[in-house]
């Protein structure tokens, strides 16, 4: 039943990159390894929850995991890594934690908006540290070729 | 030797097309260094921010010419990122004419957008799939397909309008979960923050944080810290947005059903 889930969430998150990057005019056969990198950003994602590591933990791993695939990519297809990179993490972008935020700030409840805000924030920084670290190893092996 | 002021014009018209595009800051910088040098110009220096590129060169008789170009409209079309990043591949190999590299960035600039039609149906169709992978049900993704299509006709009339982002980030999170809670009153939907939060995927930047972190990491630090401010700004925006449209609800019907 879980692993079902876990299927059906990844499918949902491949076809919900596929339209950003089409949304960002992607074209070609891009759009498929951009479609990609949404589906295994949320795959590990879920992968990491299912390890019983927290949502900031694991929103770090599969970014970590989706940059390595757009780096790699990048230098493989001769395009710039951003273009995988935007399309592949828009699913762990916390706009869920953004609402909730929201919600309890309206609602008038302190402690539950402070909550929500930190972990909201925990989470795109969680993100950023991904890609940073990743790229900066990327940039570093590319500054060894030359 | 190749006429600088030529090669000067060129290699800003192609970084003009990267920013304008959703390029990150650094590209851009790297990209009219890298064309100015295949051509023979080795002393090019150029500082390039989101909404703007200054660039000076001096060539071998010791004489310096500078340029700036203003960026106002900024869109985002990776295709045509891809392409001039293509060129700026081809150059450094087969050094092609100046003139033939200008018609190719004519050609670049006219390429279009995916039609009005496709982006409707697509981005309703990613605030679906989005609404569905947060939790929702099949119900909530017809809600939030309904809501995708309304945020793109806005996003379309507040670019005919020309309106700023951040009032249209604010409108586009009130509209967003104003008609979440109306539609899960009339028993459409089930879960409105479901709804909402897969609808709203469509205005997160996402973008601007990316170039935002990757510009810091080339450090590019005033284009970092103006992107990232711009993608804090979105976000305040619809969450201001969202929170009103919220509190209107709570106040028109009294009651917020959970």
């Amino acid at each position: 039943m879980l692993t079902q889930q876990i299927f059906f969430n990844t499918f949902y998150a491949l076809i919900g990159s596929l339209g950003f990057s089409i949304i960002f005019n992607i074209r070609g056969k891009h759009l498929i390894f951009a479609s990609l990198g949404g589906g295994i950003s949320w795959f590990c994602y879920e992968i990491g929850l299912a390890l019983e590591q927290s949502s900031v933990v694991s929103m770090f791993m599969a970014t970590c995991m989706v940059t390595v695939y757009s780096e790699i990519l990048a230098r493989r297809m001769k395009i710039p890594a951003t273009i995988v990179i935007i399309s592949s993490v828009i699913p762990l972008v916390p706009g869920g934690g953004m609402y909730y935020t929201m919600l309890e700030s309206v609602n008038g409840n302190e402690v539950g908006f402070l909550k929500k805000l930190t972990i909201t924030l925990f989470e795109a920084g969680a993100i950023a540290i991904g890609i940073v670290l990743v790229s900066s190893f990327a940039r570093i092996l590319k500054m060894q070729k030359r | 030797m190749m006429d600088t002021h030529e090669t000067m014009h060129l290699a800003a018209e192609a970084g003009k097309i990267i920013l304008e595009n959703g390029g990150e800051t650094y590209r851009v910088e790297e990209t009219i260094t890298h064309i100015c040098q295949c051509y023979g110009i080795e002393e090019v220096d150029s500082f390039v921010t989101p909404t703007g590129i200054m660039m000076s060169v001096t060539d071998t008789e010791g004489n310096s010419f500078s340029l700036v170009k203003r960026v106002t409209k900024r869109v985002v079309n990776l295709e045509k990122v891809r392409l001039v990043n293509d060129i700026s591949r081809r150059v450094q190999h087969e050094k092609p004419p100046v003139r033939s590299v200008r018609e190719e960035l004519k050609h670049i600039k006219t390429i279009g957008s995916y039609s009005h039609l496709t982006t409707v149906a697509i981005s309703s169709t990613a605030a679906g799939f989005f609404c569905l992978l947060y939790g929702g049900s099949f119900r909530d993704f017809c809600v939030a397909f309904f809501i995708g299509c309304l945020l793109n006709l806005l996003t379309w009339i507040s670019d005919k309008l020309q309106l700023i982002g951040f009032l249209t980030n604010l409108t586009g999170g009130a509209v967003a979960t104003f008609t979440a809670l109306f539609m899960t009153h009339m028993g459409i939907g089930v879960n409105e923050d479901k709804i909402t939060i897969g609808a709203i995927m469509l205005l997160v930047p996402g973008l601007a944080i990316t170039n935002a972190i990757r510009d810091t990491i080339a450090g590019d630090l005033v284009s970092g810290l103006s992107r990232g401010l711009e993608a804090f700004f979105v976000a305040v925006a619809i969450s201001v947005g969202a929170g009103f449209a919220y509190e209107f609800w709570y106040v028109i019907i009294g009651t917020v059903q959970n």
